[in-house]
């Protein structure tokens, strides 16, 4: 056990995921702390450390909400390299590619190191005590006028916000998630009774997805992918059949045995369609949605959606041959006007099948509320906007969202702040809410802090995940956020939080205080505590949820497909890509150096046209483009790309950074910006699809920077990657 | 130093190619990759950077080809002139095949790149000269040239992020090939401990960076001589054998069935990774 | 008909129009010395800034390793032909018109192959650790690898030079001791005496020295030989697509024979005007001289066809696409210039009036050797353009100016060499040029006798 000045690591002590009993500490890790220089030898080092053997520590993925068990590998007091967490029901020992980046977001050159108050055009450090000082000063305004803006929060920093805003009188949280499935949660909520049910792709024979980017960036993509491959290739050895249908192919796209390209907004068109087939071939369907669907006939639906009879009828008939299947509604299709109602439909036609309860299970309910996740949503942005203009914010607190990025232009978001005389951004980086912020506090890296979450999509049973820190912090001058909440707390509430000398003696107090809830009453408390940082997750309760499983047409009512407008004939995609999605983690250079899957395009925006559409427009790879839309436009460079209706052009979303850092600075266009102001009818959601554009050649044409060669995708008559058709294949009898 | 000694050590050289004469005895390191499972998500190629200390080079770098990535995720179009790419992209996760026959090992001057005695195709760091013809001789182009000098050059590791490195593998400088290592380093280790405790590696107790991430476990890694391994049953179920050029599946009208194959096989470059064909849903 | 050589030249006018080429040049000579040493002066700035930086500044790529380096060494290897050729060769077939170039052609080849030696230099990644590529006696037993085309190139360029500079150095004896003995001071003088080894001319000094000549003459053939085979076996042994073709030494040793062929016709010129060597250097001798390049040049073209015919006609899809690649692709217009150069361009030495041409003559060699220079480019680029791997393709990977800066530097430095080699030591072998003009005075004599005589 090693003594170190900062108390908050003593006794750490977990198991590795060897079976060796072993702790973990900032030993090794030379820090100067405090001012009083601090040295450990590794001569002296505990006897579960062996110097240059790694020792893996459980913790969570902060890279994306999916909320990921990692174990971090640490050597000498560094944290090396992530693997995934085999006891997390999530991602069972495996991450993403962006997972993998943690390590660059802690070790990330251009983190905040110490508090910053901005003073005029400058800013100036200053002490925590000072920064802290000056919040209690401004936090004098009346309770109504503070406002807390966070990303989606769950565990016990969302314990410690809430009775924060409590202890201000102010209800005034907003949680907000630019690129998050908001409209799909309320469509499910109605169409199952809980927004996100579990989707067992694993168990389904077809799926069939409208746009929901499973394999990439929706919702729990480490998850969806281990299911994905034992769809393909379940116990049976049967292969699932993937049915992709949206208008810009994502990475799952890419993965389908059929990839439909279908008109913009028309995707709940097709479903009703392929109700429609299905009823005409002998299913069963009640009779309000008989009713509802009657004129969709695979002819008219063909002819609105752009997809082929001969694919609808091929689609029907597979549908009706192998049961169960899977249908899932994803961002492709809630991302218009009537996103809610193209939703609606395409859930329509997953119960039509019969697959609630088969393939789309009941999650659990969490036994307490206080740590269950509060999703966010862009609406909360548009409420919080409005507040901001009518002057009712005197005090805006931002943290794990970086709205002046995310927003578009037509929210005036910037302009707004402005009028907030106080503005506190908990960074990681200078990004473009904190250059805006009177004050900036610096937090610690994922792999310095403690902290608890909730993911919304938990596989199986309910699973409370442990953040740790893996190593001794980086910088003297950053905080946790659970440690700043519970420093504001005391301001407030000094009797209540006065036994709490930090965060993490609250977490284990908050933690060992439900053991007996978890069944481990009978463990002392060190046990207990040790097994849930040895383990990084600590399961819940299982109490399933009922699912709603009546068949109903609801108020369904889809609208026409879009008319043609001569001025901006185009339909704007702002594709979410694995690796960037909202850009909150562009300045990972391991992330910038990734080529994107389907264009192998490094360190830059860039727009995907169609063959036809370039053609027609006299556009070819590399051409430097304006998109323009009716809000704003940006300039790109064009990559030809067989994966995209003709009507529509892709652009992705997180590049064009102007601050943050040096490998995100002025890589690429920001889309965000540049989206109109529509939003889904029912939610009050800004519709991401509803964009039209129109592009014109800007004059210059670039060498883009890719890693595909002249040959393109084309493999040039050599045995280079192999395809077959499965049914030639026997799948069943392999290792 | 006679010139007896020269010409034995040149013998050992060459009969550390394995034949049908010469097998290998403990270990014979090997992988297959199923291309049905692969999504092409890259995850593989991220974690081969943050195991094996690959340099980020930046855009400009980038652009002249000078990207250092041992696992490239290449994905190719199969729409033979229709609309829409509609049966999705081929996804190939290529990194060095580790031949068994290896063209890069023969050409290279100063014997930097060898073959190991558990059939890896070694690259030795400090020994290599930079003359880059194992690479010209490498027929997938899977090695990758130390064009600057990372390790000091700007933004490629700067403070902190070079206490990142992972100590086990090394840094290289200027002028050295580098390429997939079936990450070495953690082969090592393992075999290490199994020396110290008497026995063979276990499958599964080693695992390559790119294979412990995947999340579909489209990879599989271990060692050939093995009857337990997952990848030799994978092997011989698909009827690939190391030391031939072709197979049972090219030649025999009933094996249509396999779905393993290597990689430009008939240049008899005898690879260890075999890749399972891709599959694609008629009835769709 | 014009003759090799005047037969009444006195012997000792020989020696005063020879050593004159040591005192005083034309002052074009100091042009191009001076122009030759900026023009290395460029080589070594873009070097020293390759070095520093690291070899991505002369922008090659991972798939795409070997540029300009590696074709203009194989250039300069083929240009040490020359002297091989004429000296070696033609002494053996006794073709004594050769007499009177063939001491400036072996320098070519001498100052070629230490050309050629740096850009193995220049091409290394790690040029401070070349030493690893020769087989030194080590603690750890480690040798290079014997495989390697590449230990067989330093093996054969190493002993090609030490042989080439024996050979040169031998067949300068005689001539060394006429200049001790007709200069009369300074560093020279020493210099002389010492490379003279005491030559005094005697029976039993030329017996020895003939029998030298001649041995080291026959060995250094097959090592000519071989030398260009083995740097074409630096790509016949390999796998790239268009380069494992069997054909590719006797291809490459035509080429080097042909370009050392056009480069004495254009070293001819320059010499004959800047050291006024006009009696010597004849318009008959290079009327022979060309002669022999157009044959080479024919042979050169038919090898040519040969490999494009069994790439063609071969199993080999790759090799094929690659070929028709090199035919369309963006190295089009070299590989058609290579080819206009090298097959078309000589035709026009088929034709009596531009054999004695020497402006034409002059222009013509050095497109000649632009050609040869393409033809090696030609192998080098487009095939690592286009190789087996698709995916890895590059078609334009175009050299950066560090690497033109070397090549261009590498013409500098050949021309110091032999700049300065043609001040210091007399470049047109006086003893052989006085045999010539005795074996004609005899044939003369013959002549006349047999005529009757007066
Ligand atoms: N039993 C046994 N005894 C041995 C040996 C053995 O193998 N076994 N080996 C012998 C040998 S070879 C050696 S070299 C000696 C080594 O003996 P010591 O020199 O005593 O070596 P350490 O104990 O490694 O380190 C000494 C102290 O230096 C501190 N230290 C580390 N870095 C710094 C720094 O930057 N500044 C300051 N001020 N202090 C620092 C460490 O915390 C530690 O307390 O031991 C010898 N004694
Ligand atoms: N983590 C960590 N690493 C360190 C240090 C540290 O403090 N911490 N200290 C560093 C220092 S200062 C040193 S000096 C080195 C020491 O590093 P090493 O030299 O590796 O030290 P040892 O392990 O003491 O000895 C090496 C081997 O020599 C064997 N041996 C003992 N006597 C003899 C003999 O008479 N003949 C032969 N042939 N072998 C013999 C031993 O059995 C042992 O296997 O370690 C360095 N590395
Ligand atoms: S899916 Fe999200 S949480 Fe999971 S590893 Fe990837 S980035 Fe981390
Ligand atoms: S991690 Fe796995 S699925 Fe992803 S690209 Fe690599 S091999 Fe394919
Ligand atoms: S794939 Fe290339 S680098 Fe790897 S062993 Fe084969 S030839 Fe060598
Ligand atoms: S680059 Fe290095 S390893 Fe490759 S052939 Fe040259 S010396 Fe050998
Ligand atoms: S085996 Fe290791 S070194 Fe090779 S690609 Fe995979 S992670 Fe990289």
């Amino acid at each position: 056990m090693i003594e170190n000045s900062f108390n908050r690591r003593d006794f750490m002590r977990v198991l590795g995921w060897g079976g060796a009993t072993v702790a973990l500490s900032g030993c090794g890790n030379t820090s100067v702390e405090d001012g009083k220089e601090f040295v450990t030898s590794y001569v002296e080092a505990a006897d579960y450390v062996i110097p240059s053997i790694g020792t893996y520590f459980n913790t969570t993925c902060a890279q994306c909400d999916a909320g990921c068990g990692i174990m971090g590998r640490v050597r000498e007091g560094r944290v090396l390299k992530l693997e995934g967490n085999p006891t997390s029901s999530i991602n069972k020992g495996k991450t993403c590619g962006l997972g993998q980046a943690g390590v660059q977001a802690h070790y990330n050159p251009d983190r905040v190191r110490e508090p910053l108050l901005r003073n005029g055009s400058k800013g100036e450090t200053i002490t925590w005590e000072k920064a802290l000082e000056l919040i209690k000063d401004k936090i004098g305004v009346g309770a109504g006028e503070v406002a807390f803006l966070t990303g989606g929060v769950s565990g016990h920093t969302k314990v410690l916000l809430k009775n924060y805003l409590d202890a201000l009188g102010s209800g005034h949280h907003y949680a907000y998630e630019a690129v998050s499935p908001a409209i799909i949660r309320a469509a499910n909520k109605k169409a199952y009774g809980v927004e996100m049910p579990r989707l067992r792709l694993d168990k389904a024979k077809v799926i069939v997805s409208f746009g929901a980017d499973f394999l990439g960036a929706w919702v729990s993509p480490v998850h969806f992918a281990q299911q994905y491959a034992r769809f393909r290739k379940n116990a049976k050895g049967e292969r699932g059949v993937l049915v992709q249908i949206e208008s810009k192919m994502t990475l799952t796209g890419a993965n389908a045995d059929r990839w439909l390209a279908v008109r913009p907004g028309t995707e709940g068109i097709l479903a009703l369609g392929l109700i429609n087939g299905l009823a005409a071939a002998g299913l069963s369907v009640p009779k309000d949605v008989l009713d509802l669907i009657r004129s969709y006939t695979i002819s008219r639906v063909s002819k609105d959606t752009g997809v082929s009879t001969e694919h609808m009828d091929k689609l029907i008939a597979l549908l009706r041959a192998r049961s169960p299947s899977l249908v899932i509604a994803g961002s492709a299709a809630e991302g218009y006007a009537h996103g809610s109602q193209n939703a609606a439909a395409i859930n329509l036609l997953n119960k039509v099948l019969g697959n609630v309860g088969k393939t789309v299970e009941p999650p659990s309910a969490i036994s307490f509320p206080q740590i269950t996740p509060t999703t966010g949503s862009r609406s909360a942005l548009q409420a919080l906007n409005d507040s901001m203009a009518q002057g009712k914010v005197k005090v805006l607190f931002s943290y794990g969202a970086n709205p002046v990025f995310t927003a578009p232009i037509t929210m005036k978001l910037k302009e707004n702040m402005k009028k907030v005389p106080f503005k506190v951004a908990f960074a990681h980086y200078m990004d473009e809410t904190a250059v805006e912020a009177d004050l900036v506090l610096p937090l610690n890296s994922a792999m310095e802090d403690w902290s608890t979450s909730v993911p919304e999509y938990v596989a199986e049973g309910a699973q409370l995940n442990i953040q740790q820190p893996l190593m001794e912090k980086l910088y003297p001058g950053t905080l946790g956020m659970g440690d700043i909440l519970l420093a504001l707390l005391k301001q407030r509430r000094p009797d209540e939080y006065k036994g709490y000398e930090d965060f993490y003696s609250y977490l284990r107090g908050a933690m060992v205080s439900i053991k007996g809830t978890l069944g481990k009453a009978s463990e002392s408390d060190d046990t207990f505590w040790d097994g849930a940082l040895s383990h990084g997750v600590v399961k819940l309760k299982d109490t399933p949820i009922s699912l709603a499983n009546k068949v109903f047409s609801g108020n369904l009512a889809l609208p026409a497909p879009f008319a043609e407008d001569g001025g901006y004939p185009l339909h704007l995609i702002p594709a979410v890509s694995a690796s960037l999605r909202d850009g909150r983690n562009a300045n990972e250079p391991w992330l910038q150096e990734s080529p994107d899957p389907l264009t192998t395009i490094v360190w830059d925006s860039w727009v995907e046209v169609h063959p036809k559409t370039a053609a027609k427009l006299g556009i070819v790879e590399g051409d430097i483009v304006e998109v323009a839309s009716k809000s704003g436009a940006i300039k790109a460079q064009v990559y030809v790309f067989p994966g995209i209706h003709p009507d529509v052009i892709s652009v992705p979303l997180g590049y064009g950074h102007e601050a943050m850092g040096r490998y995100a600075k002025g890589v690429g266009a920001n889309v965000f910006r540049m989206l109109d102001p529509i939003f889904d009818k029912e939610t009050g959601e800004l519709a991401m699809h509803e964009t039209r554009v129109k592009i014109t050649k800007a004059g210059q044409r670039v060498i883009i920077v890719k890693d595909e060669g002249p040959a393109g995708g084309n493999q040039m008559g050599r045995k280079i990657a192999v395809r077959m058709s499965s049914e030639k294949a026997n799948i069943s009898k392999e290792v | 130093m006679s010139i007896v000694n020269l010409l034995g050590n040149w013998s050992d050289f060459r009969q550390q190619h394995p034949s049908d004469e010469h097998k290998h005895l403990e270990y014979k390191w090997a992988m297959s990759i199923d291309l049905d499972a692969c999504t092409g998500c890259n995850a593989c190629s991220v974690a081969c950077y943050a195991e094996n200390n690959l340099p980020v080079v930046g855009k400009e770098k980038f652009s002249h080809g000078h990207s250092h990535h041992w696992m490239r995720i290449e994905r190719y179009w199969d729409n033979d002139g229709r609309e829409f790419a509609d049966q999705g992209a081929q996804f190939l996760p290529m990194l060095c095949q580790q031949c068994e026959s290896a063209p890069c090992e023969t050409v290279c001057p100063v014997g930097a790149t060898n073959h190991t005695a558990d059939g890896l195709n070694s690259q030795n760091y400090h020994r290599c000269v930079g003359s880059r013809y194992c690479n010209a001789n490498c027929p997938y182009k899977v090695r990758y040239f130390n064009w600057y000098d990372y390790p000091t050059t700007e933004n490629v590791w700067p403070e902190p992020m070079r206490q990142q490195l992972n100590p086990d593998a090394t840094v290289r400088g200027k002028g050295v090939m580098e390429k997939c290592t079936f990450c070495l380093q953690r082969l090592r280790a393992a075999q290490s401990t199994a020396r110290t405790e008497g026995r063979s590696v276990r499958d599964g107790e080693v695992q390559t960076a790119c294979q412990q991430v995947c999340p579909t476990g489209a990879i599989t890694f271990g060692n050939l001589v093995d009857p337990e391994a997952k990848v030799g049953k994978q092997w011989m179920q698909q009827q690939v054998e190391l030391n031939k050029d072709k197979q049972v599946k090219d030649t025999a009208e009933h094996a249509s069935k396999l779905r393993g194959y290597r990689v430009l096989e008939e240049l008899r470059t005898y690879p260890s990774v075999m890749y399972l064909e891709q599959l694609r849903e008629s009835a769709i | 008909m014009e003759k090799d050589i005047r037969e009444d030249i006195a012997w000792a006018q020989i020696n005063k129009d020879v050593l004159k080429s040591l005192e005083n040049p034309r002052k074009l000579y100091w042009i191009i010395l001076f122009i030759a040493i900026a023009m290395v002066g460029v080589a070594v700035g873009c070097e020293v800034y390759q070095y520093q930086t690291g070899m991505g500044v002369a922008n090659k790529n991972n798939s795409h390793v070997w540029g300009l380096y590696i074709a203009t060494f194989i250039f300069w290897i083929g240009m040490s032909h020359s002297g091989t050729l004429l000296s070696a060769i033609l002494h053996l077939m006794h073709a004594d018109w050769r007499k009177p170039i063939y001491r400036f052609a072996e320098a070519m080849t001498t100052f070629s192959l230490m050309t050629a030696g740096l850009f193995v230099l220049v091409h290394l990644g790690r040029l401070w650790q070349v030493y690893y590529v020769m087989p030194y006696p080590s603690e750890r037993w480690v040798w290079p690898n014997f495989q390697s085309p590449l230990v067989w190139d330093m093996f054969a360029i190493a002993t090609y030079l030490s042989s080439s500079v024996i050979f040169l150095y031998v067949g300068m004896i005689p001539d060394l001791a006429i200049c001790r003995d007709n200069i009369h001071s300074g560093w020279r003088k020493k210099l002389y005496t010492v490379m003279s080894l005491g030559w005094e001319g005697t029976d039993r000094q030329w017996r020895n020295f003939r029998i030298t000549y001649l041995t080291v003459a026959c060995f250094l053939i097959p090592l000519a030989v071989s030398v260009h085979s083995i740097v074409a076996s630096d790509f016949a042994m390999s796998n790239m697509p268009g380069w494992h073709v069997t054909s590719f030494p006797p291809y490459f040793v035509a080429g080097a024979l042909y370009s050392g062929c056009a480069a004495i016709i254009t070293l001819f010129v320059i010499l004959r005007y800047t050291f006024k060597f006009e009696e010597y250097m004849t318009l008959s001798i290079m009327r022979k001289l060309v002669r022999l390049t157009f044959a080479i040049a024919m042979v050169w073209t038919y090898l040519n066809m040969i490999e494009f015919a069994s790439v063609w006609y071969g199993h080999d899809q790759t090799a094929k696409d690659q070929l028709i690649f090199k035919a369309t692709g963006p190295y089009a217009p070299f590989f058609w210039a290579m080819i206009f150069f090298g097959s078309i361009l000589p035709l026009m030495l088929a034709f009596k009036r531009f054999q004695t041409h020497l402006p034409i003559l002059f222009v013509v060699s050095i497109l000649l050797n632009v050609g040869m220079w393409l033809e090696r480019w030609m192998i080098i680029a487009p095939s690592f353009a286009h190789g087996h791997y698709p995916w890895t393709w590059d078609h334009d990977q175009w050299p950066s100016f560090v690497q033109w800066g070397i090549v261009f530097g590498s013409f500098g430095w050949f021309t110091l060499l032999f700049m300065v080699f043609c001040k210091v030591f007399p470049s047109v072998s006086m003893y052989e040029v006085k045999e010539m003009v005795y074996h004609r005075t005899l044939a003369l004599k013959g002549k006349s006798a047999a005529k009757g005589g007066h």
